[in-house]
């Protein structure tokens, strides 16, 4: 891998590092792409979880990434978001490359990722406060974001208690408060409303609406088609580790009458037929 | 595994063939027997607090769904928990006490029995206590607690082994044998001193002996039965969490730079070392230890020397710095994926590692000192001492991103260290560390010996040297760890992660 970073100054987007050929041929072609991705590859133990896929999102849309349980969507964004190497393939975004310049890539995104800890034993002010003194924010900025993220996002009321003690929703409201505190320009976030309360789902979509509205862009997985079709503008399907369809939802919907519909025949999954089962409720043995 | 197995097998053999071997003194055999049953009695009760989590079982609402009635679950565990290695090796070292209380051998049989009774009053006792307690052990504020009442037996067994290795060598003195005509009116005392009570013909005092020992076996069935009844209908509190965190001092350092983002790290760590009884334990043990350490092993002068060892220890506490965040990690591989803010956390973890570690080992030192009167080694020792510590702290750094391994992050005992599958790569680290830490400490080291034998002049050159060689050491260390961290963090959160797991 190249040397990333010689300096301190990696905030500033014109200290560019010494890229390898082709680099600045796929971020030039990934212009006005918030994420692009290219024949990226990732296989476990000799199976491919991820085959080869290729996608692009533009900047400003509100992308789901939808498929089935193990369709390879987790281990996919882990791979944007730099948390997993992939074995080929490339990643670009907000034009930068994830894996050749990892520095400067992280400070443009922001991530969600699922089923990972945080620092249990820290508060919600106290996580988000050190993360973004961390990421070298002055301490007062960050107090004012982190105070505005919380009321915002409806955490106020836990005060000082320990992250650990947070419900699914709570933990998942200051993950995303934590993914926005250095207002990146994608944020990238693997099941954010899996297990979410309804008042906390509902403020996560209004708060995701209002990013994308004034110009950043969501890229978030999730196997609730509904939830997919009431929010995106954008939508790829992914099964067996491969991108089967994307693009807007009326064209990735098509003559379907819902995602749902559109979903099944895509995925090829066969309705469950009538008959089986004839034993549930005949005795209580 | 195999290994431990024999371990095991060997020490328990030796104990009972030792048990034994008492049957030939009857003055000493009582009173050890007494003594052995109580700590075996009190063993059994507090082992599920410290070790929770180690048995599936111990668990009731494992069984809430199930259609048993409260009596047959009792009954069924009861027999459940009699059987595996530990019940059964129990039962040879209580056999071993059979004979040593079963004089003359025609009271052998009603040893055999207290022996029985008392593994039974062990279980089931102990059922109780978990039963109870699975509620409180099922939240984190009870595992927390379960840690603390662990650090109290770690101190109470070493504060016993300090006794007996202090002792005057006059063997079973007085002071027990009164201590154990106390306990023998007790319930393990009372298994414990039946068969000879019976030899003596003291039967009003035997047939008390037997009420009270079946008496306190009712009891702990009573009260198992209580809670299991409880356990199965009642829902526990789990949402019953930590205090809060209280108005911390969040600090106001900003990751600019090495030492500002080593001083973020720094503080972040503070408050956890502080809050966290996963990582406060061992800093509590580690005080414990390099403080009492000298006092045991090094008789006379010189123990000040003995403090090194305990800033070795030290090192260990900044051993692991990506593994002990668990999958938590990735916060960090978010925020700090360039050389200098890589430098400053190792830096921060170290600098967390090096405040306290420096204050217990000049503690130490001050009291082996001042207790032995050894003022004109301190030079010496200090030097080596700091140098150790320096050495394996810097080890230790470079350890956690060259051989990171996964914390058990449930923390579910208090001793559970490494995560299955892990365990070479845990105990390398460990080796590596002291191994490590005992290198860097060498020239201060060699400076010592030449104090000791040619001139104490050596001393303070050891005084200079341990701290620069330690120094030199640490900040290879931090730039070798950064390098290696960023290079390899996406294989270094895979492994780590295997934590949540444990």
């Amino acid at each position: 891998m190249p040397d990333s970073t010689t300096n301190s100054n990696e905030r500033s987007p014109s200290v560019m590092l010494p890229r390898y050929p082709g680099q600045q041929v796929a971020i030039d072609a990934a212009a006005g792409q918030a994420v692009a991705l290219h024949g990226l590859t990732k296989s476990f133990g000799g199976r491919a979880a991820v085959d080869h896929i290729d996608l692009e999102v533009p900047t400003g849309s509100f992308f789901g990434l939808v498929g089935p349980n193990g369709a390879g969507k987790t281990t996919t964004l882990s791979m944007v978001t730099g948390l997993l190497r992939p074995d080929a393939g490339r990643v670009i975004v907000a034009g930068v490359d994830v894996w050749a310049d990892p520095a400067a890539a992280k400070a443009r995104m922001g991530v969600l990722p699922d089923g990972l800890r945080l620092f249990e034993r820290l508060s919600g002010p106290e996580l988000l406060g050190y993360l973004g003194r961390l990421r070298g924010i002055p301490a007062k900025v960050v107090s004012d974001r982190a105070t505005e993220l919380i009321s915002v996002l409806d955490l106020a009321d836990a005060g000082n208690k320990l992250v650990a003690d947070y419900s699914t929703g709570m933990r998942k409201k200051i993950t995303l408060a934590a993914a926005m505190l250095h207002s990146p320009s994608v944020l990238l976030l693997d099941e954010p409303l899996e297990a979410v309360d309804p008042v906390s789902a509902r403020i996560i979509r209004t708060v995701l609406s209002r990013y994308t509205s004034i110009g950043g862009t969501v890229v978030f997985s999730s196997h609730v088609m509904a939830l997919v079709e009431g929010l995106c503008s954008h939508v790829a399907v992914m099964a067996g580790g491969r991108i089967i369809a994307s693009g807007d939802l009326a064209s990735v919907r098509g003559s379907a009458a819902s995602l749902d519909d559109a979903f099944m025949h895509l995925v090829g999954a066969s309705e469950v037929d009538e008959g089986g089962l004839s034993w549930l409720g005949s005795s209580q043995a | 595994m195999i290994l431990g197995l024999v371990l095991a097998l060997a020490f328990i053999g030796l104990i009972t063939v030792g048990l034994i071997a008492l049957r030939a003194r009857p003055d000493i055999a009582l009173t050890v027997t007494i003594t052995f049953f109580t700590v075996q009695l009190v063993g059994w009760l507090v082992a599920p607090m410290v070790a929770f989590g180690v048995d599936e079982t111990v668990d009731p609402a494992r069984f809430a769904l199930l259609p048993i009635r409260p009596q047959t679950l009792q009954r069924g565990l009861l027999i459940a928990s009699l059987v595996g290695y530990l019940p059964a090796a129990n039962m040879i070292v209580l056999l071993g006490a059979s004979v040593a209380i079963g004089v003359p051998w025609s009271v052998f049989p009603i040893a055999v029995v207290c022996a029985l009774v008392q593994l039974i009053t062990c279980v089931v006792l102990s059922r109780a206590a978990s039963t109870s307690m699975a509620g409180l052990m099922s939240s984190r504020r009870g595992r927390d607690l379960g840690m603390a009442v662990g650090f109290g037996v770690f101190v109470l067994y070493m504060l016993f082994s300090a006794t007996v290795n202090g002792g005057n060598g006059a063997g079973v003195a007085s002071g027990s044998t009164s201590v154990a005509s106390v306990l023998a009116w007790f319930p393990p005392g009372a298994l414990a001193s039946l068969p000879s009570l019976v030899a003596s013909g003291q039967w009003g005092r035997a047939a008390l002996a037997a009420v009270v020992a079946l008496a306190a076996l009712a009891l702990a069935w009573w009260w198992w039965s209580g809670a299991l009844q409880r356990s199965l209908t009642t829902v526990p509190s789990t949402t019953a969490g930590s205090s809060p965190a209280g108005r911390g001092r969040e600090g106001h350092a900003v990751a600019i730079g090495v030492s500002g983002t080593a001083r973020v790290v720094a503080g972040r760590d503070r408050l956890l070392i502080w809050r966290d009884p996963m990582r406060r334990m061992p800093w509590l043990m580690i005080a414990f230890l390099t403080v009492i350490w000298p006092f045991l092993v090094i008789q006379g002068k010189g123990a000040v020397f003995g403090v090194a060892f305990g800033a070795l220890l030290v090192g260990a506490q900044a051993g692991n710095q990506y593994g002990v965040e668990g999958s938590g990690l990735w916060l960090h591989l978010q925020t700090i994926s360039d050389r200098i803010r890589a430098r400053g956390e190792v830096l921060g973890h170290a600098v967390a590692a090096l405040v306290p570690g420096m204050i217990i080992v000049l503690v130490a030192l001050a009291i082996q000192a001042v207790w032995r009167n050894d003022y004109d080694k301190v030079p010496a020792a200090l030097g080596v001492s700091l140098g150790a510590l320096l050495g394996a702290i810097a080890t230790a750094c470079y350890l956690s991103a060259a051989l990171p391994y996964a914390m058990p992050q449930s923390r579910k005992s208090l001793f559970a260290s490494s995560i299955p599958g892990q365990k070479g790569r845990t105990a390398g680290a460990s080796l590596g560390l002291l191994g490590g830490g005992l290198v860097v400490a060498l020239p201060a080291g060699i400076a010592a010996a030449l104090s000791l034998t040619v001139d104490p002049v050596w001393g303070w050159v050891a005084l200079v040297i341990g701290p620069a060689v330690g120094m030199l050491a640490l900040w290879w260390a931090a730039r070798l760890t950064a390098d290696r961290y960023l290079e390899r963090a996406p294989e270094i959160l895979a492994i780590v992660s295997a934590g949540d797991r444990g």
